[in-house]
């Protein structure tokens, strides 16, 4: 009989597996995909916000793609219930689904700050779909957005908040923003730049109270003024959303911890993306990448393992990169690391800054901040990102590059990091053309 | 699968791939669009035209998030324009830095080989760029760390690029 692959979630994680399996089993299985939202990319909302895609843009699989690739979907549905002796899920219609293995790639939410009407009219968070709908709704050109929280997920809509004509205020409560990262120096030069393009900030400020006043939202805070506002955006962090595998016998420590198969504690179960804890790449050690490409790199890595091959994974990469106003901010592998020997250059007034962190003479983090005109800013992320991800020895390069951080291709090519990388696949072949999409 | 080969020793530096590129590419004659970088590896007397490889594993093309770089029929990893939503995971990702964006219509771009008509390759007088059957390979890595000496000790080195 074909074994049965259930899929808990249909986001990066989840789609990919699915995609995986199909290019990579011997012959055909089950797949069925259990989803509370139809599959979309959330990578994309920002640009559905700014109105440069249609909403139709962010679907990463249809229906009808799902029906030719033979996945019986239960979308709208949650999983309630894990049994793993007896090999089955239970949703929250009561339905039972009994697999041969499965996949846990449910993702996060997004959460709110325990105060005082943090969850009343005009107050959003922006998270999935239905939340950037609810967004988008409500502001036009003049709006007043305060956004609550300075994190990634912030920074990849400020550019649309600013396009669809609103003012933008930004609150903070660490004294920086982007505090998971980049550095305090960084910080600085980006919160400057923002100040110029008309962006207001406030850091170090402890939301108490969101009241309703008039039709508009009055913000309250522990020392300063208050602050009014049309619309409240609530960006103040994500949690995992694994409340459901209580009693599952599936080890969770701050994610469901997984093998370098990406196999939890009960082996026939796997977990991937967000709620992963899996190796890092740079410190071998298990952690919690809740980003994209870790979800990407995660779900097909299981997708692979359950159509029967026996694939490692070597380990996700740290990395985040965007742009507000023209000005790139990127920072992956381990960029905050104390133990590291750092090599710093900054222009303030481009505003520029790099920072190169080291172990030995193998790069294990950076940092990157430049305008986004620059084709150097782009290419040097990558070749960065490449000498982290291949750890390769830069011998007397490293002293170059002391000298002058900006003189990344000539000690990336020298020290042959492209005969590092190209034998590097993730899944011991070339991939595929996506074939999933766009249907 | 054919793919551009570089034979670094050939390059004059004369940077005629990067207007061809850019003009093939973007209509214009401006080395800055262009997807082919030509650098000094030493001094100024040493030069190398450096582009995507078109690696097996396409980083680009998977960790984009809509699906918006595909395998083009002559085998090279392309943006499709219409898909691409200006993330830039794609260029975050390639661990080559052949990734580029452009500003100005918020979109990703890199070397797509012309469709199998390579305009850097015709355009070269010096045949340091071939398009030819050939297993992707580190063209300019032996070519640059034979150069790294007068580098190295060049104190300062040579600006950004």
């Amino acid at each position: 009989m074909a074994a049965r692959h259930v899929i808990v979630g249909g986001g990066t994680a989840g789609h990919n597996a699915i995609n995986t399996i199909r290019q990579e089993e011997r012959e055909r299985s089950e797949i069925v995909l259990v989803s509370d939202e139809r599959p979309y990319s959330r990578m994309v909302l920002p640009y559905y916000l700014g109105r440069t895609i249609a909403e139709s843009h962010v679907f990463t699989a249809t229906p009808a793609k799902l029906g030719r690739l033979g996945v019986t979907t239960h979308l709208g549905r949650r999983a309630t219930a894990l049994d793993t002796k007896a090999g089955k899920l239970t949703l929250d219609d009561g339905t039972v689904l009994p697999y041969d293995d499965l996949l846990v790639a449910t993702g996060s939410s997004a959460v709110r700050p325990p105060v005082q009407g943090a969850d009343g009219p005009g107050v959003h968070s922006f998270w999935t779909l239905e939340q950037a709908r609810s967004v988008l709704a409500e502001i036009g050109p003049g709006s007043h957005v305060v956004m609550v929280g300075a994190g990634f997920i912030a920074f990849t809509i400020l550019n649309s908040i600013l396009a669809l004509g609103a003012r933008l205020t930004i609150v903070e409560i660490a004294p920086q923003i982007l505090p998971r990262m980049i550095d305090q120096q960084g910080a600085s030069l980006v919160e400057a730049w923002l100040r110029k393009h008309g962006v207001e900030i406030r850091t170090g400020a402890t939301l108490t109270a969101v009241e309703q006043h008039a039709g508009q939202r009055r913000l309250r805070f522990k020392d300063g003024p208050d602050l009014d506002a049309d619309v409240v955006i609530m960006a103040t962090g994500i949690r995992t959303n694994l409340g459901w595998l209580e009693g599952s016998g599936v080890r969770v420590n701050r994610g469901v911890v997984v093998d370098d198969h990406l196999r939890s504690s009960v082996p026939n179960v796997y977990a991937a993306g967000d709620v992963a804890e899996g190796r890092d790449l740079v410190t071998g050690q298990p952690d919690v990448h809740a980003i994209e490409p870790t979800a990407m790199e995660h779900g097909r890595v299981v997708g692979a393992n359950m159509a029967g091959r026996d694939v490692a994974y070597r380990g996700s990469l740290l990395m985040n990169i965007v742009e507000v106003c023209h000005l790139d901010v990127a920072s992956f592998g381990r960029w905050d690391d104390p133990a590291a020997e750092l090599m710093l250059a900054v222009d303030p007034d481009r505003p520029s800054y790099r920072k190169l962190l080291w172990h030995g003479d193998r790069l294990t983090g950076a940092m990157i901040l430049g305008p986004s005109a620059d084709i150097w800013t782009t290419n040097d992320v990558g070749m960065l990102k490449g000498l982290v991800q291949a750890g390769t020895p830069l011998g007397p390069w490293k002293e170059q590059l002391r000298r002058n951080p900006f003189d990344v291709k000539r000690a990336y090519v020298a020290s042959h990091a492209t005969r590092q990388l190209l034998p590097q696949t993730v899944l011991g072949r070339p991939a595929p053309a996506p074939s999933m999409l766009w249907s | 699968m054919k793919v551009l080969r570089i034979l670094p020793e050939r390059c004059t530096g004369c940077l005629r791939c990067e207007l061809a590129c850019s003009y093939v590419q973007t209509g214009t004659f401006q080395p800055a669009k262009s997807v082919i970088r030509v650098s000094p590896f030493e001094g100024h007397t040493s030069y190398a035209p450096y582009t995507c490889f078109q690696c097996a594993e396409g980083w680009c093309m998977t960790a984009c998030p809509v699906g918006a770089i595909v395998i083009s029929p002559v085998g090279a990893k392309a943006v499709v324009d219409d898909q691409c939503v200006g993330c830039k995971l794609c260029t975050i990702a390639c661990p080559y830095g052949t990734m580029f964006y452009n500003p100005d219509t918020q979109k990703a771009f890199k070397c797509n080989l012309c469709g199998g008509d390579p305009a850097c390759a015709h355009a070269c007088p010096t045949e340091a760029i071939l398009y030819e059957e050939a297993e992707t390979a580190d063209w300019l890595g032996d070519f640059a760390a034979a150069r790294a000496g007068s580098t190295l000790a060049a104190a300062g080195g040579n600006g950004r690029h």
